[in-house]
């Protein structure tokens, strides 16, 4: 659209050209009416100087307009180019990398516990086993292996126990114990094998025959796995767990044949043989104690002895068919 | 005379029949507002107001005020571009 036209030509046109001239003035009049009866009602109403505070803080806020400084007065790439040393390793890191820098740097902050738990799993991973220990693939003892584990958060828990467990091993046996295996207890003395049951979980694997290592409270295995390994090991007058009830104390003679009877059944067998709460499975222990505490006597007696583990074996699958046909008699 | 009055009449009338004088209005404040004319008039309506006192403001002062001032500070491009479309409204509709 052309902006530069000439005003129409003509006598008639002097008019007319009058004419537009009029139409203008009328509108812009229009206009400066609309702002007058806007700023009167404003004034009126009492919002006309709303945006208006005392003469300090408007000379605080004012708009700068200088170059090089943004509206604020703020120089805005002042710290492009800046570089902060890190008090942790003393070196120089840009400005803007540096809150990633020190996050690394300090092992705070979510994905430096993730990279370097995900390190720490490849080293024990690729890394040879320490120790003599027979078989390769028995490198954990809690039944599953790290590399499965590698991205599931059981990761953080077995890095976080592994230091200690490593530590602990080597304080206590004088063995070279790979790190992250369990505990052999038929080479232990009794007095190692307390001291080691008084900290650690010390329920002994299945498959690889080991004591687990983790603590008192390892969620891989019950409480009554537990004081069944305690028995084993120590005798039926063992120190209890720091967990067991009191109860356990009052017991009479019968009533821990049919504890630790039970306690191996749960061991050897499916663990849904046995109910798992304690409660029910101490009376359930004293049912069967005193049933069974004429048959079973002396194996519990019988000193402790590398044998032990098929005579318990035996003494077990002998006492099942028994222990299936209380069932059915209660059934 | 007459005839230029009934010309006149009649261009009026059709200004605002058709809507164009709405539209012409519409037009010339969103291009006052764009330009800052209207924050300049405000300004010097703040200056009368502190001058007249707050509570005695009348809507007659104001317009005496604002009214010669506005209409000289309106800058040239809007001006033009108003005439030019009024021409063109009446090149169209003039008889």
């Amino acid at each position: 659209m052309k902006m530069e036209d000439m005003p129409l030509s003509g006598p008639d046109n002097t008019k007319l050209e009058a004419l537009v001239h009029d139409i203008y003035s009328e509108l812009v009049e229009d206009a400066c009416l609309g702002l007058c009866f806007e700023v009167h009602r404003a004034v009126k109403q009492g919002y006309f100087f709303l945006d208006e505070t005392d003469q300090e803080s408007m000379k605080e806020f004012e708009i700068v307009d200088q170059p090089g400084v943004d509206i604020f007065g703020q120089v805005y790439n002042q710290w492009k180019n800046k570089e902060c040393e890190c008090p942790n390793c003393k070196r120089l890191i840009a400005a803007s990398r540096f809150a990633p820098h020190l996050e690394k740097c300090l092992g705070m902050g979510r994905n430096s516990s993730r990279i370097a738990s995900r390190r720490l799993a490849s080293n024990n991973n690729t890394s040879k086993s320490e120790s003599d220990q027979e078989d390769n693939d028995d490198l954990n003892d809690n039944d599953w292996s790290y590399g499965a584990e590698k991205k599931g958060e059981h990761l953080k828990f077995t890095t976080c126990n592994s230091p200690r467990r490593s530590k602990s091993l080597k304080h206590k046996n004088g063995e070279s114990i790979s790190y992250n295996t369990g505990i052999s207890y038929e080479t232990l003395g009794p007095d190692e094998v307390r001291s080691l049951l008084t900290t650690q979980c010390g329920v002994i694997s299945e498959h690889t025959k080991k004591m687990c290592t983790r603590s008192q409270r390892c969620p891989q295995h019950t409480d009554e796995q537990r004081r069944a390994v305690r028995v084993f090991l120590l005798g039926p007058s063992a120190p209890l767990l720091p967990s067991a009830d009191t109860a356990v104390d009052n017991d009479s003679f019968d009533i821990p044949d049919g504890q630790t009877l039970l306690s191996r059944l749960q061991w050897e067998d499916s663990p849904d043989i046995s109910p798992t709460d304690s409660a029910s499975s101490k009376t359930f222990g004293r049912l069967i104690g005193l049933l069974l505490s004429g048959t079973n006597h002396s194996d519990s007696r019988r000193p402790k002895k590398k044998k032990r583990t098929s005579l318990c074996l035996n003494s077990g699958g002998v006492s099942a068919p028994s222990i299936s046909s209380i069932y059915d008699d209660l059934n | 005379m007459s005839k230029e009055s009934r010309m006149r009449a009649t261009i009026n009338q059709k200004l605002t029949e058709m809507g164009e004088r709405e539209r012409l209005k519409e037009l010339l404040r969103s291009k006052l507002t764009e330009c800052g004319w209207k924050d300049q008039m405000k300004a010097h309506c703040k200056e009368v107001i502190k001058e007249k006192g707050l509570e005695h403001v009348t809507v007659e002062d104001l317009v005496v005020e604002i009214t010669p001032k506005g209409r000289a500070l309106v800058p040239d491009s809007v001006k033009k571009e108003l005439l030019h479309r009024i021409r063109a409204f009446l090149a169209q509709h003039a008889t």
